[in-house]
């Protein structure tokens, strides 16, 4: 399934080439729009069946029934489609230039997704073809602490700049089990420490130490350069402490800035995490895959931490063994917000059908399951209040399907970001069609040159 | 200097034993350093073009430019008809004049984890001028596509090293200094093995700590100087010391940014650590960061190799549309800055040699480069952008006389370099050369016997294809490999580089066929020549 998608999308990249630059290049200015007709699932207040969504330049001006047009408003007729708030994936490596770890130390806090952001990525432009308009995407899990993620809008075309989603916290990524303590790198290497679970909790705890002492010594010299101040120079100026920019980033952790995003898949230590992170008042938000997060639910919800997990995604190593596909319903049901996420550039591409699976294993209903892919992940990367519902005021990144889009036949048909048309499948398979005329066209002409050619010789 | 020189000629006697000394001892060397070449045309870049004039040179520098010049007495004189002089050309980034030592990766090290600063790429102390190799043939190589100065920079790495700018008037690198540690090379690359930084966010990270360090270093350093008492001393490092030159602005830094991703992020972190900096544009795609450019009043060092980075959306839909990127969209990039008012100069990183780099710069102006352009990037622009624009790039009284007497436009594909002056020094290119474009008449593929004037014998195994010929010679120094030799009617032209106890030497074989004998000659550069007859062996 895997290759065949990517083939069929191999083979629509001529197309692709024209329609890109022309976005790089020319990035209109979002006009008015009225989508009409549509089977409209706002996630915050129901499905509203034929109604229509006005969209004024970046934002959702108005959502109801039989809305006027008015001059200057371009109207686009969905009638039969359904349209539901962009796909938003929490759990995303893609747009990342370089490698997704910086394995080099074992605290790496200091790193930062923000500086190597590659906005030419294709993943982009795929995840948008699934209706996917907002990714969290972040450092990899080979550390305890690996660093800083970013929120990126897939405004495709755009800048590494033009993609941040601004007003997003900024996240830290932190790993437990298997991955920091590098039970599955093989190959060359100094073996490093941690190779326990207790080794990588230490670790944490041994960097928040150091982070304190280091937040200590500069409290202490601002101190001293105000009582130098005061003594009018009598009292000499203090050298100041070195800057130690993994510590700076370690004391943002500790001072409640960056929110938690931490992958762990165990019940024990995602408990065990908890704790520590209550200890030192971090604000731990998210556990991310947290196979085994069904059997703390409480816990979970005691604390406030999400989970940001697969829908069938399991066994692939054994701190992966002990869940079921079950996993996600039970905790949603419980209270626990949840949110599915993709890890993976081809995954992210069909985020719907994961989130439909909560439906046959679980028993969610409709819009629980389709929560977990919009304003569950809005609240987990705290831009609930931009997006994740279709609501007045909210940023127009909407998702059109041909059917429900939990329905295992649907297909995105557009896919909208900021009011802005980033996706449109009929026209992007109309230009796939004229590339390959084109290209045949070509071809053809060469091979009749070559045949005068011959026919001359001859 | 003395000694590298005598130890040159020692080796020329070794190899042509029987030349008389005074045969070596070329213009060049000459003490006599006053020219005046009359009647050429001159593009002086500092007005309006001389259709007629003169310039002299002495003692190194340019006398007078212009129509009225008279000659003076003493000068010798170059019959500038039919040519055209110009500032010479300054390639403003490169790195093929370096021979770094070889050194074997100890692979022991992956197992071990000892990796040293080098295996990291944290080399600003590795300094241009150690390591410049300027050979005379090298330097004459430089002169034939009017190149007469060059910068030169360690680029591997993150901290890559410091560069030193050469006028190539002198294999002497001390004669040829111009500027010495005048930037330092920062890159984006990680290393690949288990070491802090090996990813690219990384290698930012360390950036922004290295440079925040090297402040603290710094102003730890200077409280000491000043106070003494009732501090701790700092502790020494090599590498901050070096870092702390070019914090805060002192001094500039080039970004070798990898593509348009790796400009912005040159930008930001510009602007964050307050660097003086140029961007070192290799992936040629300077002209989509336009606006930032200009907002933050970049200098631009643009390669003319104009690949496609393999980050770029052309990359990523394979070999046919990045080729056809690399032929039609890459190539403009130059014309764009042009067009941008954003100050730029070329590179020759990427490039192979100095002939694919002014060939580059043809590329460029057949995409559009405005041809005065693309002559200001070549030597104007550069000149100021090293803060010696009262020292070069212009045909100036008072400037160091680095110029080019060509047969035409300095940029057209047929245009021959006659003479070069740099640093004053004449330098008169011969046409070793067998003439381009008759057929081969003759095949000399196979072993040959060449008895050098002085009694050395030469094997040589030579390969001719049509008019290309390569092969291999055996010396008494080693056997060594040629390619890119010429055949063109009966004359055969050919060069190598031999290596003779430890230093590189250039040679260059021209010679007529008649049969199954030859008979030509052997120069070494400009120093001299031995004649030389050929057999073949059946």
């Amino acid at each position: 399934m895997k290759s065949r998608t990517f083939i069929f999308l191999l083979a629509g990249l001529l197309a692709l080439a024209n329609l890109a630059p022309a976005q790089a290049s020319a990035p209109m200015s979002p006009k008015n729009l009225l989508l009409k007709n549509g089977n409209i699932i706002t996630v915050s207040g129901g499905t509203i069946e034929g109604g229509d969504i006005l969209i004024q330049g970046k934002k959702i001006a108005k959502v109801g029934k039989s809305l006027p047009a008015g001059p200057d408003v371009e109207v686009i007729d969905l009638k039969g489609k359904w349209v539901m708030p962009g796909i938003i994936d929490s759990h995303s490596h893609i747009a990342v230039e370089g490698s997704v770890n910086e394995m080099g130390d074992l605290i790496t806090a200091e790193v930062n997704i923000k500086d190597v952001i590659n906005p030419e990525d294709i993943n982009i432009y795929y995840a948008l073809t699934g209706g996917v308009t907002t990714i969290h995407t972040m450092h990899g899990s080979a550390n305890p602490i690996g660093g800083r993620g970013i929120v990126l809008k897939l405004r495709w075309g755009g800048s590494a700049k033009d993609l941040i989603f601004e007003g997003a916290p900024t996240t830290s990524k932190w790993a437990l089990g298997e991955n920091p303590k590098q039970s599955n790198f093989s190959g060359p290497g100094r073996a490093r420490y941690p190779k326990t679970r207790m080794g990588v909790e230490a670790a944490i705890r041994k960097e928040f130490e150091e982070a304190k002492d280091y937040m200590r010594g500069w409290d202490d010299y601002n101190r001293k350069v105000k009582d130098s101040q005061a003594s009018k120079g009598k009292k000499p100026l203090p050298v100041p402490p070195r800057k130690d920019l993994r510590l700076e980033a370690v004391s943002d952790i500790l001072r409640g800035k960056d929110w938690v995003r931490c992958h762990g898949y165990q019940s024990e230590e995602m408990l065990s995490i908890m704790r520590l992170c209550k200890e030192y008042g971090v604000k731990l938000v998210c556990f991310e895959h947290g196979l085994e997060g069904y059997r703390i639910t409480n816990e979970l919800v005691q604390y406030g931490v999400a989970v940001s997990t697969f829908a069938d995604f399991w066994a692939y190593k054994w701190e992966a063994y002990q869940t079921l596909p079950h996993a996600a319903a039970l905790m949603a049901k419980r209270g626990v917000i949840v949110a599915i996420g993709s890890d993976d550039a081809e995954r992210m591409r069909h985020l719907f059908n994961d989130a439909a699976k909560t439906l046959r294993f679980g028993g969610l209903t409709e819009l629980e399951a389709l929560k977990t892919l919009t304003i569950n992940p809005a609240i987990i990367l705290g831009i609930d209040k931009f997006s994740g519902t279709i609501d007045i005021g909210k940023d127009a990144d909407l998702a059109i399907f041909n059917r429900h889009p939990l329905d295992p036949y649907t297909v995105c048909q557009m896919t909208l970001v900021d009011g802005k048309i980033y996706f449109d499948r009929a026209k992007y398979l109309d230009d796939m069609k004229k590339a390959e005329e084109e290209k045949k066209k070509k071809e053809e002409e060469a091979k009749k040159a070559k045949e005068k050619k011959n026919g001359a010789e001859d | 200097m003395f000694r590298k020189t005598f130890k040159t000629s020692g080796i020329l006697i070794c190899f042509l034993l029987l030349i008389p000394t005074q045969a070596w001892l070329t213009s060049e060397e000459s003490l006599h350093r006053i020219w005046a070449v009359k009647d050429c045309r001159i593009l002086t870049l500092a007005g309006p073009l001389i259709e007629k004039g003169t310039v002299v040179i002495r003692n190194g520098l340019i006398e007078a430019a212009g129509t009225n010049v008279p000659i003076p007495a003493d000068a010798e004189i170059i019959d500038g008809a039919k040519l055209t002089a110009y500032p010479g050309f300054v390639d403003s980034l490169g790195s093929s004049l370096l021979k770094m030592p070889e050194e074997k990766f100890d692979p022991a090290k992956v197992y071990s984890g000892d990796f040293s600063d080098k295996d990291k790429g944290l080399t600003p102390e590795v300094k241009a001028f150690d390591f410049v190799n300027l050979g005379k043939a090298t330097i004459e190589k430089y002169h034939t596509f009017g190149i007469t100065a060059a910068q030169v920079l360690p680029d591997k790495g993150i901290l890559t090293g410091q560069a030193s700018l050469f006028s190539l008037g002198n294999p002497d690198k001390n004669k040829a200094l111009l500027l010495k540690d005048n930037m330092l090379g920062l890159g984006f690359s990680a290393a690949n093995f288990m070491v802090y930084p090996n990813s690219l966010m990384g290698v930012i990270a360390y950036l922004r700590q290295a440079f925040s360090d090297a402040a603290y270093y710094d102003l730890k350093r200077l409280r000491w100087q000043k106070e003494k008492k009732g501090l701790e001393r700092p502790d020494y490092s090599g590498q901050l010391e070096i870092l702390a030159d070019y914090q805060a602005a002192k001094k500039p830094v080039i970004f070798l940014c990898r593509n348009q991703h790796d400009i912005r992020r040159a930008l930001s972190l510009a602007e964050e650590l307050k660097l003086d900096f140029f961007i070192g544009d290799l992936g040629s795609e300077a002209s989509l960061v336009i606006p930032e450019l200009k907002k933050a009043k970049a200098r631009v060092l643009c390669t003319v190799a104009f690949k496609a980075p393999a980050t770029s959306f052309h990359s990523q839909q394979g070999k046919d549309a990045r080729d056809k990127a690399e032929k039609e969209i890459y190539p403009k990039n130059p014309a764009k800055l042009a067009e941008a008012g954003i100050p730029f100069a070329f590179s020759s990183l990427g490039t192979d040699d100095p002939k694919s780099f002014i060939e580059g710069v043809q590329k460029a102006v057949e995409a559009g480069l405005p041809h005065e352009k693309a002559i200001e990037a070549l030597a104007k622009t550069p000149a100021s952008f090293f803060g010696l624009d009262k020292a070069l790039g212009t045909i100036e009284t008072g400037k160091i006389a680095n110029l080019v007497l060509a047969t035409g436009d300095p940029l057209a594909k047929d245009v021959k370099v006659k003479y070069v002056f740099a640093d004053g020094q004449k330098f008169e290119l011969k046409e070793a050369k067998a003439k381009d474009g008759e057929k081969p008449a003759v095949n000399i593929s196979g072993k040959w016997e060449l008895s050098v004037e002085g009694g050395i014998k030469l094997t040589v195994d030579f390969m001719q294809q049509d008019a290309a010929l390569s092969g291999k010679m055996t010396t008494p120094f080693g056997v060594f490999d040629f390619t890119g030799g010429t055949v063109s009617g009966k004359e055969i032209y050919f060069e190598m580089t031999i290596s003779v106890g430890g230093q590189e030497i250039d040679l260059y074989f021209s010679a007529s066929v008649e049969g199954d004998t030859m008979r030509g000659s052997v120069v070494q550069g400009t120093q001299g020549s031995a004649e030389f007859t050929g057999k073949r062996i059946p």
